[in-house]
């Protein structure tokens, strides 16, 4: 592992919302482990950190995808333009964004969409020895892979906390990828990456994904699920239900149609 | 050679010798895909065309296409499955069954472009695809399991307890890995008794429900195919796939949320139709659900719900129940889902439950069938609308009892069998329209279903004009609003659109015109266009042909410059629309020839009787009540002309078969293909067929 560790012991629990807090690499990375990467003490979060003797800022990436999976499909078609913009192939593995569908489970279980977080405190980066895992300062730090550095030591997919990992090894290239926020798409005409479209975003037919500029609320799932059916113009119309819970909210009272309309002549 | 989309090989298995090996995709890329591949492996592989559906010989083949596991809309998750099939009656005939969802998605990821079975395995089995790896394995604990269960059941084994982590397919570093479940395609407890009602299923609500292939699965010791692969589809442009893709959504709902519009018809079958329309307009209002949609659909029609029931299915599999369900209770209630679950579960074909529920029912009013009646039936026929009926109806079918002792043979031989085949199949009451299938939309109002149908093998499912020219007047008739578009601009799109005899008087469906060579050309165009875009290409039914389209400029929908684009995008090829219709034509022949070797004559196409004795009344032979009103030019003027209570007249529909046989560059004496038709499209090889068997049109 690069680097050496710091001895500087943490304020726990300190409920302390300064931009700076002062700890160890191994107290980072035990305690970020120990509650999922990018969360952090309290549920509170710090956008950046300084360690004493060097300056390792971490800067938040400026991009990040929200999912709704009471809107999701479970279609996949996520999966298709993010294998496909990147690599030309449709590819469910050498998708970025994972998407599972339990198709007996009853609503609103059986589909999780399993997006990228662009951590905070990004653990496949911490764990790349060469680098290649990376934030791109040059592309709204998103946090990617630099494929020429990448060794396939596979460190960054162990080291991601979430199931399945965000990080994935694509056996074609032999290498790990993971969300880019499309910065690199070269199968899309369009402009991808922070500033630009995201392929998944672009070709959910439900929009059931969005793009966010805002960090969100680090301590649990919850902060990258949003609800967005209650102000889409069309999805209580069609039936679904729009509350955050998933319940349907009360009928609205019944159209006034006669039972039985006359036929308009043939025209 | 195609630069994208096949992969290469179609798997072959051969159960009686427990053989794998593959066949070349190049030998039959020809044929597109899907259907056109099937029929055209069937031809070769089968080699005795007369063999009954549950004989070894006979040869089932579950068929990708180019698109399939792309992000092409709507065509993506589709798979069509052929054989010789066993509902048909009097004969049942080579015929083909599509289901949704995701597996020949995963088929190509596992680098397939169909699977062929051959043969009967001495023992049950189930066969477990991973990539190429490919075993044919002991189905001990998985006989006897119903859909789901068996589906459950292999996931566990193939790829444990589904904590949804990445999984390797082997065990190097680049063996594969995958998150998914695998792609299951299964019969139910129905067919491993090889009742002629048994469907295919997959995932929750996806099923190839006529033919009874579940019973060819069953003849052949065959519980489920699955499949599981880590590969991924070569896009020859993928920009301009993902460009096209862009370009569609203008015509659906989901790219046009700020300025939606309902489809009309606003639910179901339509590409503007918005998520969940196949299934909410069926289910209970005050239940919570989410859309739900097949591998890269950009409609996603069907819904998944609170209770869990009937996930994924659409139109009849929940409609089925549903008028039944609001009659007993005037709303549609749980029992409505639950139906459609049970039907899923058992792999029952839900359209004979429908045919078979009408009938009975009839025939329990009428003191035919019951308790102590000539027909002994313990059934609870007066709770109809129950889900207690429902439930004793299909644990009938299931076990062979009761009535389900006859029915599970199929409605149709089970009412040749209790001696009333031909006097109910005249009165309508035993609503077997077409070829012993259940009606399901009427020939007598809309002609080009019937017509088709009865041309063919089975009812033809196939809704491009069944949206346009039905449903759209109709719902507007009863609504007592203007139709989303008028009859004459219709027309006009339609004979802008239906290349290539781009005839807007092929949708007159007047009293003339059901009979006309207008009426000719409607219904071949919709053969060839079945044959090759929607059933060997894949496009589903339920978003093409886009014709009207409420989005579209002046109406008009993205057919038929749809079709080719993303096929083109895909394999790098140049084909136009027209080639592809053409391609349709060939494989509807080849079609039209196994039935011949089968023994199809002209006499034998002919509709129910009722079809010509007794005129159409909503809710007699199915469960709507809409009247129908329909296109019609009359006096030089375009209507839509309320066609209720319409029959058909024999000697006309003779006449018109003849010239549809003549259109078709077919024997008009006994409708086979000549040799002439059949070399013209490189089938001189099948004419050749038909000589030995004298059954070659002259």
């Amino acid at each position: 592992m690069k680097g050496t560790d710091m001895h500087e012991p943490v304020k726990k629990g300190g409920g302390t919302t300064s931009a700076t807090a002062v700890m160890s690499r191994r107290q980072f990375v035990g305690g970020v482990g120990a509650i999922g990467a990018g969360a952090v003490f309290g549920g509170v979060f710090v956008g950046g950190f300084m360690l004493p003797d060097k300056v390792l800022a971490i800067p938040a990436s400026k991009g990040y995808l929200l999912v709704d999976t009471m809107k999701c499909s479970g279609c996949d078609s996520c999966m298709l333009a993010c294998s496909t913009v990147h690599h030309g192939q449709a590819n469910l593995s050498l998708s970025r964004i994972q998407v599972e569908t339990d198709p007996f489970a009853a609503f609103p279980e059986g589909i999780v969409q399993q997006q990228c977080r662009q951590c905070p405190f990004p653990a496949c980066v911490e764990a790349c020895p060469t680098g290649a895992n990376h934030v791109d300062t040059a592309n709204g730090n998103v946090r990617t892979v630099e494929v020429s550095k990448c060794i396939g030591c596979e460190r960054c997919i162990a080291a991601c906390p979430f199931t399945p990992a965000r990080v994935l090894w694509n056996n074609d290239e032999k290498h790990s990828q993971k969300c880019d926020l499309c910065t690199d798409t070269p199968h899309w005409s369009e402009d991808g990456g922070i500033g630009g479209k995201q392929a998944c975003v672009e070709f959910c037919p439900v929009k059931a994904i969005s793009f966010s500029e805002e960090i969100p609320a680090q301590s649990d799932a919850s902060g990258y699920q949003a609800n967005l059916r209650k102000d889409s113009p069309v999805w209580a119309k069609l039936g679904f239900p729009v509350s955050d819970s998933g319940a349907m909210s009360p009928a609205p009272p019944a159209p006034a149609v006669a039972a039985t309309a006359t036929p308009a002549p043939g025209k | 050679m195609s630069r994208g989309g096949y992969t290469g090989k179609v798997l072959r298995v051969d159960l009686t010798a427990g053989k794998v090996s593959s066949l070349d995709t190049s030998t039959y890329e020809q044929w597109g895909g899907g259907h056109g591949m099937g029929s055209a492996i069937f031809y070769d592989l089968c080699t005795d065309k007369t063999v009954d559906g549950f004989d070894p010989k006979n040869v089932i083949t579950i068929m990708a296409s180019p698109l399939s596991g792309t992000a092409a809309p709507a065509v993506a998750g589709r798979t069509e499955v052929q054989a010789i099939g066993v509902q048909g009656y009097p004969v049942g005939w080579f015929t083909r069954s599509g289901f949704g969802g995701r597996f020949s998605g995963m088929l190509k990821y596992a680098g397939w472009d169909g699977i062929v079975v051959e043969g009967k395995a001495a023992n049950p089995v189930w066969i477990d695809v991973r990539n190429g790896d490919v075993q044919i394995r002991d189905a001990k604990g998985v006989w006897g399991l119903d859909t789901q269960e068996t589906q459950e059941e292999i996931w566990r084994r193939v790829r444990g307890t589904g904590d949804g982590d990445w999984v390797s397919l082997g065990e190097s570093r680049d063996s594969g890995r995958t998150t998914q479940r695998p792609a299951v395609v299964t019969m139910g407890r129905v067919g491993e008794n090889l009742s002629r009602t048994a469907a295919l299923i997959h995932d929750a609500g996806n099923g190839a429900g006529q033919g009874g292939f579940g019973a060819v699965f069953g003849s052949k010791n065959l519980k489920a195919i699955s499949v599981i692969g880590t590969g991924g589809v070569v896009i020859a442009d993928p920009i301009a796939l993902m460009d096209a893709r862009t370009w569609v959504s203008a015509y659906t709902l989901s790219g046009n949320i700020d300025h939606y519009k309902p489809a009309s018809p606003p639910k179901g079958m339509p590409l503007a139709a918005g998520p969940g329309s196949a299934t909410l307009v069926y289910g209970p209002k005050d239940q919570a659900s989410a859309p739900q949609g097949c591998l890269g659909c950009i409609k996603s029609c069907r819904a998944r719900w609170q209770s869990g029931k009937s996930n994924g299915s659409s139109c009849i599999d929940i409609a089925y129940y549903m008028g039944w369900d609001k009659k007993a209770h005037v709303a549609v209630t749980q029992t409505t889902l639950d139906a459609g679950d049970m039907a899923q579960r058992a792999g029952i074909n839900v359209y004979e439950l429908n045919a078979a529920i009408i009938w009975l029912v009839t025939l329990n009013k009428m003191g035919i069938v019951g308790r102590g009646k000539q027909i002994e039936s313990a059934l609870p026929y007066e709770t109809v609308g129950s889900t207690e009926f429902v439930k004793a109806l299909i644990d009938s079918i299931q076990d062979r009892t009761d009535v389900g002792a006859d029915l599970a043979d199929g409605v149709a031989r089970c009412a040749e069998k209790w001696g009333r085949y031909e006097q109910d199949t005249k009165t309508g009451i035993c609503p077997l329209q077409y070829w012993g299938y259940s009606q399901h939309y009427d020939a007598r109002t809309e002609v080009e279903w019937g017509y088709g149908s009865m041309l063919g093998e089975r009812d033809v499912n196939e809704h491009d004009f069944n949206n346009l020219c039905y449903w759209l007047p109709s719902l507007a008739a009863m609504a007592g609003t203007e139709p989303a578009i008028s009859a004459k601009e219709m027309a006009a799109i339609m004979g802008e659109k239906l290349l290539p005899y781009a005839d807007p008087t092929m949708i007159d469906y007047s009293d003339e015109g059901i009979y006309s060579e207008s009426m000719v050309k409607l219904v071949a165009w919709h053969r060839h266009y079945g044959r090759f875009w929607k059933q060997s290409i894949l496009y589903c039914d339920w978003a093409y042909a886009d014709l009207f389209n409420v989005y579209g400029p002046d109406g008009r929908g993205c057919s038929p410059e749809a079709e080719p684009k993303f096929l083109n995008a895909v394999t790098g090829g140049t084909m136009t629309f027209e080639q592809g219709m053409e391609i349709g034509r060939r494989i509807w022949n080849l079609d039209r020839a196994i039935w011949y070797l089968q023994g199809r004559t002209r006499e034998m196409e002919v509709l129910a009787a009722y079809s010509y004795e007794t005129p159409a009344v909503p809710g007699s032979q199915a469960n709507s009540a809409i009247p129908t009103y329909v296109p019609a030019l009359e006096n030089g003027e375009w209507i839509y002309k309320n066609v209720t209570g319409r029959s058909l007249d024999r000697a006309k529909v003779e006449a018109w078969k003849t010239k549809f046989y003549a259109f078709e560059g077919w024997d008009t004496a006994t409708g086979a293909p000549t040799r002439k038709t059949l070399e013209s499209l490189d089938l001189g090889k099948v004419a050749d067929d038909l000589e030995t068997a004298s059954k070659l049109g002259k």
